[in-house]
């Protein structure tokens, strides 16, 4: 992986330099361990400062929307971050030429909680992955540790660990290895009613609502967003369980079919509600009643929602 | 009325969103034809069944609704050709989706009523505010202010 961190500095320098893009938006270090930030570099000379790193986790693509559109930007995207980038494509936000986009083949990213848990991260300095390993350094000495044991659960079930699309790929693919997605939705739905409605109520009531995570999602990307609305105020302000309800069914609604499953939204979410298993009930049931669909994996297959026919199953209950 | 008598008679709210070309017109036909359906039903008319936003939905249960009703022209009937068809997956998957949340499926409905059907109207309208009076109040996605 150190390998592929100068390789990112290279092709950074490179792009900006040569006048292939104005802007470079890679990951960068924060006093923390556990902390890759993003990073917006525009002089070469900063480029020194971009690394990858076990947790360079979050998707730079959402970035974009926030950049002047008429600049060229380069930036790293992951397959999890491919998937998103191609999503925004389709839903007219980003423009491709405008963007140069590296590829980073990545076969998991590293959850400090899963560190913490382990009982490693007291007096941690760094961590860095070699092959299959992590090795954690501390003041004195450094232990080492299978890498797969502390990956978010999200990378686990990773099917695109290699971008589906890239101007040029750094480093080779990986191999992929995906555990069932769709595993604590299953449980979930084979629970009984009340006790489903109070787990969801259980969680939702821990909701702050900071909108982290429809900010870091790369398919709500609306410019006027349903939430932010004064007139009509579909969402009110106080703090209420429904009006929490109604936030987290409408989020995950409007994303169903576009959801690209990259579990940012879960990740992101300071009080732990699973998110992400919202969004696997849609996309569970879109390719149970409609057929697989994997969104942004295929930008010329038409998305569920956008299209029907004329035998699907219905809805309507008897009678 | 007091607290306890009405807590004994227990009358469902429901709420009806009616496409203005088959299911409007499916209701107009119950009452001109002077067919009986309970009153516990509010009619809203919308242009298609399509039009029908989850938002809707919602915000029918937060304001007290113990059972929303979504009813538009049979599929393949529709007045804008393939709105209930969009309709249809959208609705399937809120369905189900409010099921997964713990919602009890019976409170959520989807209907294909025609114009000329006004005594399916009445028989869809009669079942629906039997089951719901069955199920009792809704106090799940209610606004408890």
């Amino acid at each position: 992986m150190k390998q592929l961190s100068e390789i990112l500095k290279e092709v950074a320098f490179g792009s900006l330099s040569s006048g292939e893009a104005e802007m470079v938006i890679g990951w960068q270090k924060g006093p923390f361990w556990w902390q890759s930030f993003p990073a917006f570099i525009t002089d070469p000379g900063g480029t020194g400062s971009l690394i990858w790193d076990p947790f360079s986790v979050s998707n730079l693509s959402k970035y974009l929307l926030k950049e002047v559109p008429e600049k060229k930007i380069a930036l790293f995207l992951k397959g999890c971050d491919a998937l998103g980038f191609n999503q925004m494509l389709r839903d007219g936000r980003v423009d491709r030429e405008k963007v140069l986009l590296f590829g980073i083949p990545c076969d998991g990213l590293v959850d400090p909680a899963r560190v913490e848990a382990a009982g490693l991260s007291k007096g941690l300095l760094q961590v860095k992955k070699e092959q299959e390993e992590l090795i954690f350094y501390y003041k004195k000495g450094q232990r080492k540790a299978p890498a797969r044991d502390f990956y978010y659960a999200k990378c686990l079930s990773c099917r695109y660990p290699n971008p589906v699309i890239y101007d040029q790929m750094l480093g080779e693919a990986v191999p992929c290895q995906p555990v069932e997605r769709f595993a604590d939705v299953s449980k979930l739905e084979t629970t009984p009613l009340e006790e489903r409605f109070s787990y969801w109520s259980r969680h939702f009531s821990r909701c702050i609502r900071c909108f982290a995570c429809r900010n870091v999602c790369p398919a709500c990307s609306c410019r006027e967003c349903i939430f932010d609305l004064a007139e009509p105020r579909w969402l009110g302000k106080a703090n209420e369980l429904s009006e929490t309800q109604f936030y987290h069914i409408t989020r995950a609604y409007h994303v169903a079919g576009r959801c690209v499953d990259c579990g940012e939204c879960a990740r992101i979410c300071p009080v732990g509600i699973p998110l992400a298993e919202l969004n696997r009930k849609f996309i569970k049931d879109i390719n149970e009643l409609y057929g697989e669909y994997d969104a942004g994996a295929d930008l010329d297959k038409e998305a569920p929602l956008l299209t029907f026919k004329t035998d699907d199953p219905d809805v309507s209950s008897g009678s | 009325m007091p607290v306890n008598l009405k807590l004994q008679s227990f009358e469902p709210l429901i709420i009806a969103f009616c496409c203005n070309w088959c299911s409007y017109a499916g209701g107009d036909l119950a009452g001109t034809s002077r067919m009986t359906y309970p009153a516990n039903v509010r009619v809203i008319r919308v242009p298609c069944s399509s039009r029908v936003s989850s938002n809707f939905i919602l915000r029918a249960f937060q304001r007290g609704a113990d059972g929303v009703v979504v009813a538009g022209c049979h599929p393949g009937d529709c007045h804008y050709t393939s709105g209930n068809y969009f309709a249809r997956r959208r609705f399937l998957l809120l369905q189900r989706f409010l099921e997964f949340l713990g919602m009890e499926p019976e409170r959520f409905q989807v209907h294909w009523i025609s114009a000329s059907e006004g005594n399916r109207f009445a028989a869809v309208m009669t079942e629906t505010t039997d089951k719901i009076r069955a199920l009792g109040p809704n106090r799940k996605l209610r606004d408890t202010r």
